[in-house]
């Protein structure tokens, strides 16, 4: 195949990009006086003419000369790309380091047929090499092209690409458009407001009536709050609509694909191989509600990473029914239903004397407020939190937890804002189990499970937080061993991402059925929890079908890529 | 379960009193130019030296709690003084591996071994405390063990 070349009307385009902007930084310093026209007299205007039309053909002259000079050749197993005006740059991208191919279309882009294309490997945030601009069909091409090379499939005989079958997994509906919509804040309205009238703010209270009472103050203050709020809503609702119109996850091949956007369209993929980790988060309003949140994780980025104009969360559900989440889970990662395995009891005093400590600090702050101010509030008022503490803990307790699937570990902490991380054995970098003195003192121990990239959300990685120390040590050799035992079944090309699992699960290695059992009494499921992952896909989870993954032997290398 | 060289007690005192005459230091200008009422003149003294005792507690603590082990498929890291970490670091997730050796660490005669991995803690997995061969041997055999278990699961 023969080196390719950005779309013609790319140069037009890139010319009008940057000379929009800088014409638009000219007029805003013109307008703002920043600084005076040096020139005076007939001759100033015709001066400036000439100029702006150089700057233009200097533009024009660059952008071309980078159209010219940019060429890009998808090979066997290589992206290629040759750039730059005056430093030269080639690049060799090895197809199986590529882990996400976006595609982005503004309302202009897509008006004149064209597309940028990023395409992201792991290790960074940075895009790896992005291709401004090339046709949209040329775009889905190279979208297709790569997953099929990735794949290794060969041509058509007639030399076409066959189109995949594809399978949509997931349409964010109208109401759930509608309730991400009013749910959505965006803070940095009110910031830009009033950065903007703290100017006009002096001249304003000039006209006022002097002594008007600190009524006024207080109701104009009352005002502005609830119109800031006001139009953060409206500002958050309207960016999630726009962001999130016809969000779309379509399953093609072996690739996850999703679009979404009502002016810029984002249009990208995700190899189903690539993903790391899954999440599902949720808070008290949409566990009563029933919604839920996904977020899915590769090692290129994670979401919400970068801007969100750009490409925050872009395989992210940002809510949806939590049936649809639960079923989507189950057809991205096939997990099973988890039965989560709770921390044992004792951790909820731990919890309990945790809150205790907040409760007296706040106590013996207000005591010392009283001492100085004179009595506001008696003492002993934060004593009134300790129910709620109490409270607090249980729910704490109850909805934390773990467990250990076919090939999946599940993980779930939090209360206020729950996160329920499925991690593929496969995809575990390190295991670390952390005791503190405190957690030692109870014979409690944390295990985190490290993957690739996962550093974006707040360092969050799935962990089985204050489970019981002896617990700790079996989960960590275990985790090991089922590692090793995901490898080798991925080396034989069986057990993948997304792969349509044939009922035979890698060999469980043995040592956590029979804890189990005695475990259960104290950490106990005793009650049906109402917010667990629902019975929906009963399939039997607990059936440690087949032990066969040892009789292949020596793996072959052949497919693992 | 192996040890780290007994040595390595030597670099995390020294960094102890390295903290502890900041300490002090700090205090010896307070004390000298600003003189308030409450610090009697020996505060700097005491401090430096209650800082650089327990430092160097610590420092042979945290000796006593490191262990590292190269495992038949990973490696295994114990260490922590008041947090207790274990670390398990399978073979096909290392990325590379460094040994590093820093000027005082030169001068002791020791060196260290880093790991890294692709995950969002890789480089925390750092053994610390070895000879300078003893660094490279640990460096040569994990990195054997690496490509032993290559494939292409790193990510």
């Amino acid at each position: 195949m023969a080196a390719r070349r950005l779309s013609p009307l790319s140069v037009p385009y890139r010319v009008f990009q940057r000379g929009g902007s800088i014409v638009a930084a000219l007029a805003f310093t013109l307008a703002t006086g920043g600084f005076s026209l040096p020139f005076i007299g007939l001759a100033g205007p015709l001066v400036l003419v000439g100029l702006a039309s150089l700057v233009a053909i200097v533009f024009v002259a660059y952008e071309y000369a980078y159209f010219r000079r940019f060429a890009y050749e998808l090979a066997a197993d290589t992206l290629d790309i040759e750039s730059g005006v005056f430093a030269r740059r080639n690049r060799e991208i090895p197809l199986r380091r590529i882990q996400n191919v976006d595609i982005s279309r503004n309302v202009v882009q897509r008006a004149v047929g064209i597309a940028a294309v990023s395409f992201e490997t792991a290790g960074g945030g940075e895009t790896e090499a992005s291709l401004r601009f090339v046709s949209f069909e040329e775009a889905k091409r190279l979208q297709r092209e790569l997953g099929r090379l990735k794949r290794g499939e060969s041509l058509d005989a007639d030399g076409e690409l066959s189109e995949p079958d594809s399978r949509v997994l997931f349409e964010l509906d109208g109401r759930e458009l509608a309730i991400l919509g009013a749910l959505s804040f965006d803070f940095r309205v009110p910031g830009v407001l009033f950065v903007f009238f703290s100017g006009s703010l002096t001249f304003v209270t000039s006209y006022l009536p002097e002594g008007l009472g600190p009524l006024l103050v207080v109701v104009g203050v009352f005002v502005l709050l609830v119109l800031g709020m006001l139009a953060s809503w409206v500002a958050g609702a309207v960016l999630a609509v726009v962001n999130y119109y016809d969000f779309r996850l379509v399953r093609s091949a072996d690739e996850l694909q999703y679009q979404r956007g009502l002016l810029q369209r984002y249009d990208g993929s995700i190899p189903f191989d690539k993903v790391q980790t899954l999440t599902i988060a949720d808070n008290p309003l949409k566990r009563w509600t029933g919604y839920a949140t996904l977020l899915v994780e590769t090692a290129g980025y994670a979401p919400g990473q970068g801007d969100s104009s750009s490409r925050g969360s872009e395989a992210a559900v940002p809510v949806a029914r939590r049936e649809r989440i639960e079923r989507l889970v189950e057809d991205i990662e096939p997990v099973g239903t988890p039965d989560f395995r709770r921390p044992p009891k004792r951790t909820r005093r731990r919890y309990f004397g945790r809150y205790c400590i907040v409760i007296g600090a706040a106590a013996a702050a207000l005591y010392g407020a009283n001492a100085v101010f004179g009595p506001v509030l008696p003492w002993y008022a934060p004593l009134a939190l300790l129910p709620v503490a109490a409270v607090g803990a249980h729910y704490k307790w109850k909805h934390r937890g773990y467990w250990l699937g076919e090939n999946h570990i599940v993980t779930r902490n939090g209360v206020l804002k729950r996160e329920t991380k499925v991690v593929p054995y496969y995809r575990i970098q390190t295991v670390i189990d952390t005791r503190t003195v405190f957690q030692r003192r109870l014979g409690l121990a944390s295990v985190v499970v490290d993957t690739a990239g996962s550093l974006s959300i707040g360092g969050q990685d799935a962990a089985a937080v204050d489970i019981d120390a002896g617990d700790a040590d079996g989960l960590r050799e275990e985790l090991e061993s089922r590692l090793r035992v995901a490898v080798a079944a991925h080396r034989r090309g069986r057990v993948g991402m997304g792969v349509e699992e044939e009922g035979d699960a890698p060999e469980s290695v043995d040592g956590r059925d029979s804890e189990d059992e005695s475990a259960e009494s104290e950490s106990g499921n005793e009650e049906p929890d109402p917010f667990v992952w629902g019975e929906t896909y009963g399939d039997d989870s607990d059936a440690r079908a087949g032990d066969d993954a040892d009789d292949g032997g020596g793996g072959v290398d052949d497919d693992s890529v | 379960m192996n040890r780290l060289d007994p040595r390595v007690q030597l670099l995390w005192v020294a960094s102890a009193a390295v903290s502890a005459l900041v300490v002090g230091g700090v205090l010896f200008a307070v004390v000298t130019f600003l003189s308030p009422p409450f610090l009697p003149s020996w505060t700097p003294y005491a401090a430096a030296a209650v800082v650089f005792l327990l430092g160097a507690l610590v420092a042979v603590a945290r000796y006593r709690s490191w262990g590292y082990e190269v495992r038949e498929d990973s490696l295994y890291l114990e260490r922590g003084v008041f947090t207790r970490v274990r670390t398990v670091v399978p073979f096909v997730r290392i990325q590379h591996v460094d040994s590093s050796r820093g000027p005082i660490e030169r001068v002791i005669g020791l060196a260290s071994t880093v790991v890294y991995t692709a995950g969002s803690r890789g480089a925390d997995v750092a053994v610390p405390g070895l000879t300078a061969d003893n660094a490279d041997e640990l460096r040569e055999r994990l990195k054997r063990l690496a490509i032993r278990s290559e494939g292409d699961d790193a990510v």
